[in-house]
């Protein structure tokens, strides 16, 4: 069954702070080596589904820098991959919701000779088959098919999309925006839909003034009886990029080999711009226990409990703590960081302590001298 | 199809077997043999020819050629997939008539003076594909044509103890050559040559059609065509090189190549920017990871690894495991082993997917001379069995 996808690649940009100055979501540096999208478009690439639309907003330049002509992914950007720019409307070009969005991508819905969708956003990170989902949408014979991972709801966080599950596997409660007791199960933003449910959707309510995938389709449209949602449980690890505190925590979760094998496997890898970095070097002095570390690294001085991006330069004595340091970075000798999030080829002058907190970690802008 | 006119062609010679590397080409040829983590021999010359703006590259295999045409592939990852030129793998091929083997260097060429004649260059450029190096051919070139020569042979300066070992090029003043002596008892400089040729193509294309003709000929560059244009008073050029070479044809040569990346000041710097890059094809491997039990010192670790042994001044290669109280030293350790709890590895090459079982003893530290232990390809070594240092599996 052919399918094609649709990638959102910045829903929840203002919940992430700096990391999203100037970028997109969907580029935002993760897990030592990746940024975002990599996840999802990989996902699409390993399950065959290469007519790929990518819905921006602004600030998309590292994003295209990023996917070029997606060799990588071993897809093919401009035959099969696009970029889908926001829809002219004539006084603005922003969108305030998905369903809204999904108007710049009608005429390549509309030339496509699939049969399914699969719409996603770049911030849930996972490693999944939509083979698998697509059967179990299809075999339930329902509308749409929200995938959802169970564990993650705690009362505290507020769910886009949270779906309780009767006895019978049948939904018993569908809500959004919710801060969703433990028994709920979290939507990972990850959608399965017919190709023209998607289009007569989008041509009814937008001229309507409905935006909110969720709000304004998914939740009255069910509560109305109108359309059938099939629940996909997903049950391997799924990471919520939601907030720079999730996004922490997040990272130090790849340290834990289980959530790491979980997520980069062989046969299904997660694939990323390559860079041509030499392997990384050692010192003689040079240690990391416990970190996640790339290729094109000087390491001389000491980290721990860290994920380490590409070249970045560690110096002699200094010590990186529990922190996420970003392509580039270098950090000079003497200097000690905790807790701390460097953003892109930022500089930290010898000496130097900085100091976050495990509950709030302190964000250091890209190309900063310190 | 119509040729663009190249200024200059560049040719592999890729088809040696590289015996002295024993296990290590017993099923790969000899340019494809992993090196520096990530790399592979023939990464060198091919980032050398696409940093230097040569853009047309023939590669002549014959020897184990599977793995190898694997790996150029398109030519992507050096950005060798142009329309115009790019990468050409060229095996031997069936022809109306005298169909055969590379016979020689010589004969490889002259076997392929059709794929060379398509782009009309005015000079073709002779590469090997077992040196780690990085050279700029431009300059090569641009010295060559600024000299009218009609051979340019790269040399480097080598101590005169060892000059024997090399073909030696012995020059007047002004570069040229006038005597090339191979493997000289008395040598009379210090010119070796590298195996890289700079030719004029109308020049080389003729000698290439009489070297054929000759019929006791090895047709081989260094003992035929190159005493052949001496002996007939052709233009030939010394240009010296004075960067790190290694000629990795042997164990204890590759061995050395590969500790020459380590340290804060390497033997040989393989970093570089845009344009002076080492490239090589990529495998989607996450980051490595270095666990708690991990110590690592002067080591080089490449892309997917995860670590929790020691490992002390040798080189992991992208997709490795190292387990707990292990100890790797001075050793290159190639891609996808797996090197189980307590395995001790000393002065050791360990090739590709080779699995170490736990507490195995391989090789020694270094007592007197250095003898480094072997293991081929896809090997096992089992639970506790002792290879001996020099040993070749």
């Amino acid at each position: 069954m052919d399918t094609m996808g649709i990638i959102f690649s910045n829903i929840y940009d203002n919940n992430m702070g700096e990391l999203t100055t100037d970028r997109t979501s969907a580029s935002i540096p993760f897990g030592s080596r990746y940024r975002q999208i990599d996840f999802i478009l990989s996902n699409m690439a390993n399950s065959r589904i290469q007519n790929i639309g990518i819905i921006t907003k602004y600030n998309y330049q590292s994003l295209m820098d990023h996917l070029g002509n997606c060799q990588e992914w071993d897809l093919r950007m401009g035959d099969g991959v696009r970029f889908l720019p926001p829809y002219a409307t004539g006084h603005t070009g922003a969108y305030r919701g998905k369903l809204e969005a999904l108007q710049t991508a009608l005429p390549v819905l509309d030339r496509s000779e699939s049969d399914y969708v699969v719409l996603a956003d770049t911030t849930v990170l996972c490693t999944i088959d939509f083979n698998l989902v697509l059967e179990s949408h299809i075999a339930s014979g329902c509308d749409v098919t929200v995938v959802a991972k169970a564990g993650k709801a705690d009362g505290a966080r507020k769910c886009p999309l949270a779906v309780k599950l009767a006895d019978d596997g049948r939904i018993a409660d569908l809500a959004v925006d919710y801060c969703a007791p433990a028994d709920y199960l979290v939507g990972m933003s990850m959608f399965i839909i017919r190709r023209d449910l998607l289009m007569r959707t989008i041509r009814e309510l937008v001229p309507h003034g409905k935006y909110h995938f969720e709000r304004e389709f998914l939740l009255p449209q069910y509560n109305e009886g109108k359309l059938k949602i099939n629940v996909y449980s997903f049950h391997n690890v799924a990471l919520f990029n939601e907030s720079v505190l999730e996004y922490y925590n997040n990272s130090m979760a790849l340290l834990n080999e289980d959530v790491r094998h979980s997520l980069f496997r062989s046969e299904i890898p997660i694939y990323t711009k390559v860079r041509d970095a030499v392997p990384t070097l050692f010192g003689q002095k040079g240690q990391a226990p416990n970190c996640l570390i790339a290729d094109g690294c000087h390491l001389f001085g000491f980290a721990e409990n860290s994920v380490i991006f590409r070249e970045v330069e560690i110096d002699e004595d200094a010590e990186v703590r529990e922190s996420i340091i970003m392509q580039g970075s270098r950090i000079g000798a003497g200097a000690k960081l905790r807790c701390v999030i460097l953003d892109k080829n930022v500089v930290i002058k010898p000496g130097t302590q900085l100091l976050g907190s495990p509950d709030h970690p302190l964000v250091i802008n890209k190309g900063a001298i310190i | 199809m119509q040729f663009q006119k190249k200024h200059c062609v560049a040719m592999l010679l890729a088809g040696g077997q590289g015996s002295r590397l024993m296990v290590l080409t017993e099923n790969t040829a000899k340019p494809a043999v992993p090196f520096g983590g990530k790399y592979r021999i023939i990464d060198f010359p091919l980032s050398n020819c696409v940093n230097s703006k040569i853009d047309t590259v023939g590669i002549l295999t014959q020897y184990q050629p599977l793995e190898l045409n694997e790996y150029i592939g398109n030519g992507q990852p050096w950005g060798l997939n142009s329309s115009h030129g790019g990468v050409q793998v060229l095996p031997p091929y069936a022809k109306s008539k005298n169909s055969e083997w590379y016979k020689g260097t010589a004969n490889a060429i002259y076997q392929n003076i059709g794929f060379i004649d398509r782009y009309s260059p005015d000079n073709v450029l002779i590469l090997s594909g077992d040196h780690i190096y990085k050279m700029d051919y431009a300059k090569m070139l641009r010295f060559h044509e600024n000299n009218d020569s009609d051979c340019t042979i790269a040399v480097r300066d080598v101590p005169l103890a060892e000059a024997s070992r090399f073909g030696i090029m012995n020059t007047r003043d002004d570069g040229s050559i006038y005597e090339f002596e191979e493997k000289p008892k008395h040598p009379k400089s210090t010119n070796a040559s590298m195996g890289i040729y700079v030719f004029k193509w109308s020049v080389l294309k003729k000698f290439l059609e009489d070297d054929e003709a000759d019929s006791k000929s090895e047709n081989d560059f260094g003992k035929n065509i190159i005493p052949n244009m001496l002996t007939d008073k052709q233009k030939l050029y010394a240009f010296n090189f004075e960067g790190y070479w290694k000629d990795v044809g042997t164990i204890s040569s590759l061995w050395e190549a590969n500790m020459d990346l380590l340290g804060k000041h390497p033997a040989f710097n393989i970093y570089g920017t845009v344009g002076h890059k080492i490239y090589a094809r990529n495998t989607a491997m996450p980051s490595s990871f270095i666990a708690r039990s991990a110590e690592i010192h002067e080591s080089f670790i490449a892309e997917g690894c995860e670590v929790s042994g020691l490992v002390d001044h040798s080189i992991l290669s992208t997709g490795c495991i190292i387990g707990k109280g292990t100890e790797i030293k001075d050793s290159v350790i190639m891609p996808n082993v797996v090197v189980e709890n307590g395995a001790q590895i000393h002065c050791a090459i360990i090739a590709e997917g080779c699995r170490i079982k736990a507490g195995a003893r391989i090789g020694a530290e270094p007592n007197g001379e250095r003898k480094i232990a072997v293991i081929g390809k896809d090997k096992e070594i089992s639970e506790g069995a002792v290879i001996e240092a020099g040993a070749i599996v």
